[in-house]
């Protein structure tokens, strides 16, 4: 179930007074751990209260059908009596008729069987039936009296006082007690038949009342469970929309629901953690907004200060173009022989202005970067060109400080690339140099190798190493150890930042490994075919 | 044979006087002009033997001069050296665009210098 979605049955059942039972349930002060325990204790108290009801009902049906039971052996027994009288009254006609004393053996044992089922009978019923009974028996040994004065008669073959005897006091006893049989034998069956009746009209009314109290606790128990669920769900579907609110990024919004429970005090949170991220939210715009236009101004001082740099240097070129170009003609003796005190002062010039017109052209390419002014020319170059156009700059220095020099080039490189080969040979150049300038004895190596799609130059030195607290700092600007070593060995503390950004500008990496009094090792990758870097 | 002109449009005063006097030890012969449109005119009236062009020229830029002249039918097979007053990439091909015959790099050597224009023009 999706809790954004509710059912139309049960968007209906909540607007109906059911809804209210809902607002209800979720109004009282209760933790939902009890709210749950008293619903299931209701469903439960139903079905327990219904199983009992069927109970009590089966047990009056038991009892009902064992006095139907009883009732029908009653009949049974009355109209034993009945037959045994109708028996009585054949056999007693037959001793007259044939003489015959076998017959009036039969009458007794007729007789026996007459008592034995009165007897049952009476125990069964009643007073008022019982004095009916008694008037019965009453009779029956009123008629075995007579019965008896019939057989000596018959023994003594007097027939005919027999047959008178019979005709004016058996007969009409024998009716008396057969009107009095017949009447219970009535009563008994119609006894029957009213409890049969009553028993059927009972099931009937037990079965409704039992479908009814099925019914009505099924409801009941569908209405709880509603209930409590939707005391759950309205809270959390709340709770979710306040998030999904929250997640799409709008802030501030609250929940408010009727719950007093844990569900109550989650939404007051939520509603709470939504208000503080609408705080922290407006008051985030506000620093970025400041944070955007501070950014503007930085970058308009930025690029006003990459402007200024760019043309500054090109004016301080125009000047040291002329200090250069005269202190080399002095030089050459264009204008004279050079007197020998000169030769050195002016070999010092010669350094230094070339020193400053280093430190300019850095200046003017960081600036150039830095103001996004810079683009790669790219073109077909090799690797071995570019090496060879460094070892060439280099030998000199390398043969000076008497430092081996070696060049290591992997066979396996492709014969063109694609990249800036002057920048790429700036940045390995400024690298060797470094290395060379860094190298008292022992040995700088350039390697050019393959790397998957990169080339990978590395320039290893057995110099004075870098401390790993400054490994990170060597690729920014105006970074040199200390200032001792600027003064010792010369550079503008701006090639390996330079290096850095022509090295990114074309797609690759660079890093540098170094162990203090070893020396280093300064790697850089550059991919064999570049594609140019929108902004480093 | 006469003496070859080389024709130096360069604004900077010091700068045309190294070359001056770098050129006053040699048989070449010296013409300035200190813009571009005065140098282009120079080179329509006496048809040089070489130009120096510097880049960065007050009235017209030295590219255009030279772009300038080598559409003129008189001046278009004049060799035209271009003097960039910094080496950035891409200055070499933009020269190279405009029709100059070479290319040097402000600051440069005079040394270097001569021996491009001698390369180019022989002295004799």
């Amino acid at each position: 179930m999706r809790l954004d979605r509710t059912d139309p049955l049960a968007a209906l059942l909540l607007r109906s007074p059911i809804g209210a039972l809902v607002d209800w349930a979720a109004r009282v002060r209760a933790s939902v751990q009890r709210k749950l325990l008293v619903a299931f204790l209701l469903i439960t108290l139903l079905f327990i209260g219904m199983a009992a009801f069927s109970l009590l009902t089966m047990r009056g049906m038991t009892r009902q059908s064992e006095l139907l039971d009883r009732a029908h052996q009653r009949l049974e027994w009355s109209q034993q009596i009945h037959h045994s009288l109708a028996m009585q009254m054949h056999l007693t006609a037959m001793a007259l008729l044939v003489r015959d004393e076998a017959a009036i053996g039969s009458i007794l044992r007729e007789n026996n069987r007459f008592n034995e089922a009165l007897a049952r009978l009476e125990e069964a019923v009643e007073q008022p039936e019982r004095a009916v009974i008694q008037k019965v028996r009453a009779g029956q040994e009123e008629a075995m009296a007579v019965v008896a004065d019939i057989a000596n008669l018959v023994r003594d073959s007097k027939i005919e006082a027999a047959t008178r005897v019979h005709s004016t006091r058996e007969d009409p006893l024998y009716r008396s007690i057969d009107a009095l049989v017949s009447q219970m034998v009535q009563q008994e069956d119609a006894r029957m038949v009213r409890l049969r009746d009553g028993m059927r009209a009972a099931r009937e009314r037990s079965l409704v009342v039992l479908g009814g109290f099925a019914a009505i606790a099924v409801l009941l128990a569908l209405a709880a469970g509603f209930v409590i669920s939707w005391m759950l769900i309205r809270p959390l579907s709340a709770a979710h929309g306040l998030l999904n609110e929250l997640s799409s990024g709008r802030f501030g919004g609250s929940v408010k629901v009727p719950n007093n429970d844990e569900l109550g005090e989650l939404a007051v949170q939520l509603s709470a953690t939504s208000r503080e991220l609408a705080r922290l939210d407006a008051e985030q715009r506000r620093a970025a907004q400041e944070l955007a236009a501070l950014n503007a101004k930085l970058q308009q001082t930025s690029v006003a200060k990459s402007e200024f740099l760019a043309n500054m240097s090109h004016e301080l070129r125009t000047p040291l173009n002329a200090i250069l170009g005269f202190t080399e003609m002095l030089t050459d003796g264009l204008y004279g022989a050079v007197p020998g005190d000169f030769r050195e002062p002016l070999a010092d010039i010669q350094t230094n202005g070339r020193h400053l017109l280093r430190l300019i052209n850095d200046v003017l390419d960081l600036s150039k970067i830095e103001a996004g002014r810079m683009e790669l020319s790219l073109g077909e170059y090799s690797a071995e060109e570019v090496v060879n156009t460094v070892r060439a700059s280099l030998r000199s220095l390398a043969e000076e400080k008497a430092l081996e020099f070696r060049v290591e080039l992997d066979a396996g490189l492709p014969e063109i690339m694609l990249g800036d080969a002057k920048r790429i040979t700036q940045c390995l150049l400024n690298l060797a140099g470094n290395a060379l300038k860094f190298t008292k004895r022992g040995r700088v190596t350039i390697r050019a190798e393959r790397q998957g799609d990169f080339v990978h130059y590395s320039v290893a030195d057995t110099g004075i190493g870098i401390p790993p607290e400054q490994l990170e700092a060597v690729f920014t600007e105006f970074r040199q150890l200390d200032a001792t070593i600027t003064r010792e060995f010369g550079g503008t503390g701006l090639g390996l930042s330079i290096t850095k950004k022509f090295v990114e500008m074309h797609g690759g990496r660079i890093w540098v490994e170094s162990r203090l009094s070893e020396g280093s090792t300064f790697h850089f990758t550059i991919p064999l075919k570049s594609e140019m870097a929108s902004t480093v | 044979m006469s003496d070859k002109t080389i024709l130096y449009v360069e604004d900077n005063e010091f700068n045309r006087k190294i070359v001056r006097q770098l050129l006053a030890q040699t048989r070449y012969r010296l013409r300035e002009a200190p813009d571009g449109e005065s140098g282009v005119r120079a080179a329509q009236e006496e048809l040089p033997d070489l130009i120096l062009m510097d880049v960065q020229l007050p009235k017209m830029s030295g590219l255009d001069a030279t772009r300038q002249l080598r559409a003129d039918p008189r001046t278009a097979r004049v060799p035209i050296i271009i003097v960039t007053s910094y080496a950035l990439s891409g200055d070499e091909q933009k020269a190279r665009d405009a029709g100059a015959t070479a290319y040097i790099a402000k600051p440069y050597s005079p040394r270097d210098l001569l021996s491009k224009i001698r390369e180019i023009v022989p002295e004799a």
